[in-house]
């Protein structure tokens, strides 16, 4: 009951409120959502199985390049282009899954650490086919450029997202990782195979990387090594930490808060990295749950005074 | 063939700065569960240090060189005390908050040292001719020297003092260790401080040959992490051989094949042990 008095008034907001912003707004509005979509489906294996891949970003840069390079060299559409990009991100995924998770959470931070770094290599130094530093030109969605368009996609697609994820994690499924995360042992003993849901997760995840960094690349046309960077896997990790990991909501609002924020610090200076970094140094510190968890306790104090 | 050589004798400088590097990420490892993203900032930081201490303070570098490790050995017990110690028993908080300090200590290296390499001075100048074959400078081979003279005073210190026995029973069973009284917070807090007094050690060996930069870090941790994959989690003798290893392949590689792909060789190499032998050359099967 509660949750739909919320979450009402919110879909009609986000329905109404791009009539009344303007363009830059709307580009602010739009890179939110693609931000949503990455540390929402980062937080479905942080969060909810406690692996850390720091490969996130690197899946979206493989979405995002093969979409884009299937678009400029054989002229295959976006529309397309973005399911093949998913596709090799998931099998990408598994891959690295296989090989890592049954050795353990420090191997797969570790690798997925090393495939990031060597994608950016890779798409840097290759720039026949990407172009390296200075970006490789690809079509966008529409014939007609229209942000209003890009941001009803974003949205539509976020939605999507969003729901497979709350399905997922209030399915059988997603018991099975929360006992992962929580005991792996009793999960193991209780006839979960723990590794398999590990990889199953961790490929959902990747997939859902590599489709929103499709979107981002085909709505800014223009796509570079910063895409695949750590810099970027970075503000995903800070969003998840920030807006709480482990809940629904965390990451979504973790996302709107840095992004907006980031567009004021802007103006300073690129100091918003630094600046985030420390937050969620403080953050994992003192209040692992994140704005989440600190709006939750201040809400039950008030609740039972 | 000279060449060949001189290319050889390149991985074996490297191979040995890099066994020092990735002892500091394996001892850390081995003693708390913890893989330190950081390591390679520590590094880079180390560089800086020497570079600043040397150049704008003027100090002797043979001075400043011990000075700057010493400052990373201070950081690296600060950031056991303040950030990792309360995540022990969590190993993905540790993660997520190593790796939110490397982009802090990458991002504050641009801000205060700027994005331009700085190599610190050489200690001496000049080139030796080895075997009648090619003329190899001095700097390396010295660095070559010091390097030797870390791994075995770090050999000597886990192998035969009171602190490595006590380093090595908290490595097999931290309970038991405790039991027989060792007071495994200090023991932790201080492998931490060397952990990344070995990074360090590693950072201010290499800036006079390679100049350090604030975007070069992670290469380094990368490097450090293979090692410590390909020798086997927790093994001192696995991060001599692995890091020999990989840095002759990586120099063999670069010149014979390719300089840009330099890392790849790495990646190749840490994606083949994950298939072949998860556990590394020396790691125990579990």
């Amino acid at each position: 009951m509660m949750k739909t008095w919320i979450s009402l008034p919110l879909i009609f907001l986000l329905i109404f409120l791009p009539f009344f912003l303007s363009q830059y707004w709307l580009h602010v509005m739009i890179i939110s959502l693609f931000y949503v979509m990455m540390a929402s489906s980062w937080n479905l294996i942080a969060g909810y199985t406690g692996q850390i891949s720091f490969a996130h970003a690197a899946f979206a840069g493989v979405g995002a390049y093969v979409s884009g390079m299937l678009a400029v060299n054989i002229g295959i559409p976006p529309w397309l282009g973005i399911f093949v990009g998913t596709f090799v991100a998931s099998l990408l995924g598994v891959g690295l899954g296989y090989l890592c998770i049954r050795m353990g959470g420090i191997y797969l931070s570790l690798t997925t650490l090393g495939f990031s770094e060597i994608l950016r290599i890779i798409i840097t130094n290759e720039d026949r086919w990407t172009r390296g530093t200075m970006g490789l030109q690809i079509p966008g969605f529409f014939t007609e450029y229209s942000k209003m368009s890009y941001y009803f996609l974003f949205l539509i697609v976020s939605a999507v997202f969003l729901f497979i994820l709350y399905r997922l994690i209030h399915s059988e499924m997603g018991l099975s990782f929360r006992a992962v995360l929580n005991d792996e042992l009793a999960a193991a003993s209780s006839g979960i195979d723990t590794i398999r849901v590990r990889i199953l997760a961790f490929t959902i995840s990747s997939a859902m990387a590599g489709m929103a960094g499709g979107l981002y690349g085909h709505y800014l046309m223009l796509i570079t090594p910063d895409i695949p960077s750590l810099g970027q896997m970075f503000l995903v990790l800070a969003m998840a930490v920030i807006g709480g990991m482990g809940s629904f909501i965390g990451p979504i609002l973790g996302a709107f808060v840095l992004e907006v924020l980031s567009e004021y610090i802007r103006i300073y200076g690129e100091y918003h990295v630094l600046l985030f970094g420390l937050v969620a140094l403080g953050v994992a510190r003192f209040a692992p749950e994140g704005m989440v968890g600190v709006i939750k306790k201040r809400w039950k104090v008030k609740e039972s005074p | 063939m000279a060449e060949f050589l001189m290319y050889f004798t390149n991985g074996l400088v490297i191979g040995v700065i890099n066994a020092i590097s990735a002892i500091g990420v394996s001892l850390i490892v081995g003693i708390m569960r913890v893989i330190n993203f950081a390591h390679g900032e520590l590094y880079i930081f180390a560089g800086y240090f020497s570079y600043h201490l040397s150049l704008t303070f003027g100090l002797s570098p043979i001075l400043a060189m011990p000075l700057s490790v010493f400052f990373i050995f201070l950081i690296g017990i600060l950031m056991e005390r303040l950030l990792i110690r309360p995540t022990y028993g969590d190993e993905m908080y540790s993660l997520i908050i190593t790796f939110v300090l490397s982009i802090v200590l990458q991002n504050s290296a641009l801000l205060i040292f700027g994005p331009y390499p700085n190599k610190p001075p050489a200690l001496i100048s000049g080139s030796t001719q080895i075997f009648g074959l090619f003329h190899y400078g001095n700097q390396r081979l010295l660095s070559f020297g010091i390097s030797i003279g870390i791994l075995l005073f770090v050999f000597y210190l886990i192998k035969k003092t009171w602190f490595g026995k006590s380093v090595r029973a908290i490595s097999q069973d931290r309970e038991m260790a405790s039991l027989m009284g060792i007071d495994h917070w200090r023991i932790n807090m201080i492998s931490f401080g060397l952990g990344a007094a070995l990074a360090g050690s590693a950072g201010v060996i290499i800036a006079p040959i390679f100049p350090v930069t604030p975007t070069g870090s992670s290469a380094i941790s990368l490097t450090a992490f293979v090692v410590v994959v390909l020798g086997g989690m927790g093994s001192l003798k696995g991060c001599v051989v692995g890091g020999l290893i990989l840095g002759i392949l990586e120099n063999l590689g670069a010149a014979y094949v390719s300089t840009m792909y330099r890392h790849i060789f790495a990646f190749i190499i840490l994606i083949l042990v994950l298939v072949f032998r998860p556990w590394g050359l020396f790691g125990q099967k579990t």
